[in-house]
């Protein structure tokens, strides 16, 4: 029996190192392919390795696009729209949480539609609306329509439920302001499910394409990933797969590598998204 | 203290409902809500609403003409196989359903897989974790374009391999039966891991002495499995298909980087055609139709998900 049970975690382990290997190659062969050569396909020798290892790649891949452009407005895009969530999930969040006001059920259902309907899915009409708003190609345009976070102000509701009310009234007592409750007692004791929001809001918009290609057309406001679009269609052209994985690279190193530190709190941020 | 708690909890009470009945409202939750509330209504409702009513338009011929209403007429038309827009509109959508369904019946079991596997004493935990997840965290994009070297015809990854073997390999991208494939398997592979985060926290939640107790009574790994871990992962897994479900039609980023829809809108997606409508002179009424479309079957599942487990949470905290 026991005997038997060493036997079935090995075969687990095998299973696992197998699946682990072949879910990682893409981003493997993704890395050894920008090492190459340029005018070396990798059916040109050895599949993993090219004649010598270069960085000419990156080079020619840098010069496709303003990628500092790029990392700046990803930068303002998701730090800009994570900034006034927190404010705007914070301050809902306690309304809904602690407060009593008519037509509050009401209230709280319209703002769950968001999650019913992604903003994502509207793109055809918030265009329109970014377009009369005149704000079509600006930094304001990408992040407009997630300052409101129904996911965020669903979790910070929740978490506030669970601080004791007897925290707020000692403070209220002390004569603390709606500012100092929120300032001494609620977002002190909320600092975790904070974190995980701000992960997978950052994660979420850092990532985002649709949106800020439809919305914008300089480079000047373009993230990342619309830059990255642009040297996908340089490739189309001319079969450049050895530049595109360089670029490709560039751009997904950041959360790759924020990953690889902070695993568990990423793990735990997602794992929370679920309980909407 | 859970008395005390209750009793400052009935004074704040009175005391709302005495604000309520003698003096004026107090204007303060309304303020706190007010920001997230014209956000929503903006960026969600008026649009939602707004693409309902531009539906039942066709739009005119000259600009400066006024629109004529038609009814459901554009809802007719994308209907309808023999229409241009109809053809169109039911192959994108059969598309959009073929790549959900698929993505979910192959991501789900691997994600249950996934979490077994992980959820085990094991070293090197950090590296199969960050193997299987990292997908779950690149932009959809970045994802297409290492995809688009992989399956890149002749220079990609995979019909090179196959060439060692003899096969001559696949046009994964330009061909019209192949496309869809290929575009499914980017997303398969993404979604995966994302998944196996609720099958891990699932997991995590099942009792150890549950296990123990079918040990004694001498249940061997398949049968814990098959009656014991599968059943009690019942509520996660209904959790994941729903949302699995609704991300298939919401997850159409890929296409940019792997052959954009085509050829001939063979792999392409609604959201995705959505999207290329903007760019190009389609007829409008047309693209709101198909907007509502979409809507209301994510509605259809959200609001069933929503539903389902907010009521379940109900029972158990009260």
């Amino acid at each position: 029996m026991r005997h038997h049970n060493a036997l079935g975690s090995r075969v687990a382990d095998a299973v696992t190192t197998l699946l682990s290997l072949l879910w990682l190659s893409p981003l493997i062969f993704a890395i050894l392919l920008s090492f190459r050569p340029p005018n070396e396909p990798i059916t040109n020798g050895n599949i993993f390795f090219g004649s010598t290892i270069t960085l000419d790649n990156y080079r020619a891949a840098w010069s496709v696009a303003p990628w500092l452009t790029h990392y700046l407005n990803s930068i303002i895009f998701v730090v800009g729209v994570l900034i006034v969530q927190l404010v705007t999930v914070t301050m809902a969040g306690y309304a809904f949480a602690r407060m009593r006001f008519r037509g509050r059920d009401t209230l709280l259902l319209i703002i769950l539609l968001q999650l019913m309907i992604p903003s994502g899915v509207l793109i055809v009409q918030n265009f329109a609306t970014i377009r009369t708003l005149n704000l079509f190609d600006t930094h304001i345009a990408l992040m407009l329509p997630y300052w409101g976070s129904a996911f965020g102000l669903l979790l910070m509701r929740q978490t506030f439920r669970e601080i004791p009310f007897e925290l707020e009234e000692a403070a209220r007592i002390d004569g603390a302001s709606l500012w100092q409750v929120l300032r001494h007692v609620y977002i002190p004791l909320s600092i975790p499910a904070y974190t995980a929001f701000a992960l997978v809001s950052i994660s979420s918009h850092w990532n985002e394409f649709l949106w800020p290609f439809i919305v914008t057309r300089s480079e000047s406001v373009r993230p990342l990933t619309v830059g990255l679009s642009k040297l996908v269609a340089t490739t189309d052209v001319g079969a450049l797969y050895n530049q595109l994985m360089a670029g490709t690279l560039l751009v997904i190193a950041p959360l790759v590598i924020l990953f690889m530190f902070f695993q568990r709190r990423f793990i735990e941020s997602f794992a929370r998204s679920g309980l909407k | 203290m859970r008395n005390s708690s209750l009793a400052s909890i009935e004074r704040i009470k009175a005391a709302a409902n005495a604000a309520q009945t003698g003096k004026p409202i107090n204007l303060v939750p309304y303020l706190l809500v007010a920001p997230t509330l014209i956000l929503v209504s903006l960026f969600t409702i008026y649009p939602a609403v707004g693409s309902v009513v531009s539906s039942l338009y066709r739009p005119p011929r000259n600009v400066r003409d006024p629109s004529t209403f038609v009814g459901l007429e554009n809802y007719f038309d994308l209907f309808d196989p023999t229409h241009y827009i109809g053809s169109t509109f039911l192959q994108v959508i059969s598309n959009t359903i073929i790549f959900a369904l698929a993505t979910v019946v192959v991501s789900v079991p691997l994600a249950l897989g996934f979490a077994l596997l992980l959820n085990r004493r094991i070293k090197r935990i950090g590296v199969y974790r960050f193997s299987l997840f990292y997908p779950a965290l690149l932009p959809m994009i970045g994802a297409a374009s290492i995809w688009a070297f992989l399956f890149a015809d002749p220079l990609g990854l995979v019909n090179t391999i196959l060439r060692t073997f003899g096969s001559r390999g696949q046009n994964w991208i330009g061909d019209p039966n192949i496309a869809l494939f290929t575009v499914t398997t980017v997303n398969i592979w993404k979604q995966a891991g994302f998944y196996t985060i609720f099958y891990l926290a699932g997991l995590q939640n099942i009792p150890r002495d549950l296990y123990e107790a079918a040990e004694l009574d001498g249940a061997g790994e398949c049968q814990k499995l098959l009656y014991l871990t599968i059943p009690l992962l019942r509520r996660t897994t209904l959790f994941i298909l729903i949302v699995s479900f609704t991300f298939g039609f919401q997850t159409v980023e890929h296409l940019q980087a792997l052959g954009q829809g085509g050829p001939g809108d063979r792999s392409n997606l609604l959201l995705y055609f959505i999207f290329q409508s903007i760019g190009e002179r389609r007829n409008w009424g047309y693209i709101n139709a198909m907007t509502v479309v979409l809507v209301l079957v994510l509605m259809v599942f959200t609001v069933t998900n929503f539903l389902y487990f907010e009521r379940r949470r109900d029972d158990e905290t009260s």
